[in-house]
């Protein structure tokens, strides 16, 4: 027990090593743009799966809490001038607050009920920002302004400085989501998800757990929303509010694995990696060729692993254990 | 003696069904009790109503003096009344020993804690040997045990079970029953809903007799057996078959 958990700690520190090394040795910004995207995409299917994953309410809404984060920083930077980074904290704050109605109407909703009332709390956003025309741009959206090297302003000339700030960000998210895990929440969240009614018998008090972990969530979906429109300087309810977002933030987790710490890393890898290279190999030349890919990977997984890939990795490493029984 | 568990005049209808019409009774500190009667009498509606599952339409339920009528079932675990499914439901996913720490939680958040009052509960009901089993993977008779390690890691005064020898074979009702007394004789006060005759005989100080959502009888179980009125609504179709098994799981 003891050697294992020295061996885990190597592997976590050679691969902090590596993927601090990593954009300086691969230097290609369309590669670095790949890196960029997997880190984002798994920060957002790391938050979603401290809700959609341990406590499984199942939430295709996130993009209501991307975009909320986007909106509030970009608002804030743009009309007042306020740096980024605190405009990103505050957009943390607003999708919290907003969690809390939405919460409150959408977890009165078990099941396939609950996940179409998210849908559309996303969609109504959406709405709502198109309408705003005063202080939101309306359907045009607007560009950040390109202020050069503004690190207080969370912008950068090097491609891989974002690449670094989305990592500390996925960093968080895995850290909260291993402390929880850890924790009595944990627990909560694991039993909520498995029976509601039983673990209110058993004292847990399901709806206020749900709130809280739903608040959580959002929070760090909203860091992901500031983060995106920085780096790619533009905003439009179409993009902020997009049902991909939503929908990535879930199929990454899924296919990685739900309520496992590494499952949205894992799914992200294989699901951005495998989309982003067909898309530049074959992309001009068969149209929606990785879509079609995307799509049977998701099938593959879903007909013979529902467990996601984490569950057959662990599933082959307890067979190679039990048949060698000197490294068990 | 003190009264645990004081019932005045609890009714609930569903639609045109009156599931529970005024049903009163009281149970004793450290006593066993037994509600009995045919399928829908009302035995497991009363238990939903007292542990705040559903909220009755009239009717008081006092726990050791304190109301519980209108509070969420995790406020009424945490007031000290825990109960059991009638189909058991485990936290399959997880492992029985992470099931049970789930209920030593409501009274300890650190871990460490947790899993110490939950590795006594679980030694408790004899569920040591499958501590690292996945909970999906019990037998019926293991489920029951982890129901009620897991009711008794929340450290309930009243436990409430819900037909726990439904499904299992005979020998296995008497381990059942022993493991009731076991809880019984730890100072615990139960209401247990049981179909299996021989079991409540075993076990019961005190028997209610529920039929159509009313109370039709109450009091030991040698008077309860010899009412005429019991024979009639529920005892009858029992005095011929074996008093075992699951006929009405």
């Amino acid at each position: 027990m003891q050697a294992l958990g020295k061996m885990k700690w190597l592997w976590i520190a050679l691969a902090i090593v590596v993927m601090i090394a990593l954009p300086q040795i691969v230097t290609s910004s369309f590669a670095i743009d790949i890196f960029i995207r997997i880190l984002l995409f798994s920060f957002i299917g790391v938050a979603w799966n401290l809700m959609g994953g341990y406590a499984k309410q199942l939430s295709l809404g996130h993009a209501a809490y991307f975009g909320l984060g986007a909106y509030t920083s970009t608002i804030m930077q743009v009309n007042y001038g306020i740096s980024p980074w605190i405009g990103m904290m505050a957009g943390g704050v607003a999708a919290m607050l907003a969690s809390l109605p939405i919460g409150w109407l959408c977890f009165r909703l078990r099941g396939p009920y609950f996940t179409i009332a998210t849908i559309a709390t996303a969609q109504v956003l959406m709405l709502v920002f198109l309408k705003f025309r005063d202080f939101a741009w309306g359907a045009e959206g607007t560009t950040v302004p390109n202020l050069g090297s503004a690190p207080l302003m969370m912008q950068f000339e090097e491609k891989s400085s974002y690449y670094y700030v989305v990592l500390g960000l996925l960093a968080v998210g895995l850290w909260v989501t291993h402390r929880i895990e850890k924790s009595w929440m944990g627990y909560y969240l694991v039993a909520i998800g498995e029976d509601e009614d039983a673990a209110e018998a058993i004292g847990v008090n399901a709806p206020k757990v749900k709130r809280d972990i739903y608040m959580l969530s959002a929070f760090l979906t909203a860091l992901a929303g500031t983060f995106y429109t920085q780096y790619i300087y533009f905003i439009d309810p179409a993009t902020a509010f997009s049902f991909n977002v939503s929908i990535e933030a879930a199929l990454v987790s899924i296919v990685g694995g739900i309520g496992t710490l590494w499952g949205p890393v894992i799914g992200t890898v294989l699901l951005e990696t495998t989309s982003a290279l067909l898309q530049s190999w074959l992309g001009s030349s068969v149209g929606g060729i990785q879509l079609t890919v995307y799509s049977l990977i998701l099938m593959a997984v879903i007909l013979w692993r529902p467990t996601g890939l984490i569950g057959f990795a662990t599933d082959l490493y307890h067979r190679y254990a039990r048949r060698k029984p000197a490294h068990a | 003696m003190a009264e645990a568990l004081v019932i005045k005049g609890l009714s609930k209808r569903f639609g045109g069904l009156r599931a529970v019409q005024d049903v009163s009774f009281t149970v004793q500190e450290n006593e066993t009790v037994a509600l009995i009667g045919p399928n829908g009498a009302g035995k497991t509606t009363s238990f939903h109503l007292i542990t705040g599952f559903h909220r009755p339409d009239a009717g008081s339920v006092l726990a050791f003096g304190q109301e519980v009528v209108g509070l969420k079932p995790h406020d009424v675990c945490a007031l000290g009344m825990a109960r059991t499914f009638q189909v058991a439901k485990p936290f399959g996913a997880m492992t029985v020993l992470a099931n049970v720490m789930t209920g030593a939680f409501l009274r300890d958040r650190h871990v460490a804690a947790a899993e110490r009052k939950a590795l006594e509960a679980i030694e408790f009901v004899g569920l040591s040997a499958r501590e690292q089993t996945p909970a999906k993977d019990l037998t019926t008779i293991d489920q029951r045990r982890l129901e009620m390690a897991r009711a008794l890691a929340t450290q309930p005064r009243i436990l409430l079970l819900d037909e726990v020898m439904a499904g299992l074979n005979p020998s296995e009702i008497d381990q059942a029953v022993a493991l009731v007394k076991k809880l019984a004789a730890s100072g615990l006060t139960i209401v247990i809903v049981e179909h299996v005759m021989r079991a409540i005989m075993a076990v019961a100080r005190h028997i209610v007799v529920l039929d159509h959502g009313q109370k039709i009888a109450e009091g030991a179980p040698k008077e309860i057996v010899e009412n005429p009125e019991v024979i009639r609504a529920y005892l009858g179709s029992y005095v011929h078959p074996p008093a075992q098994g699951d006929a009405h799981a």
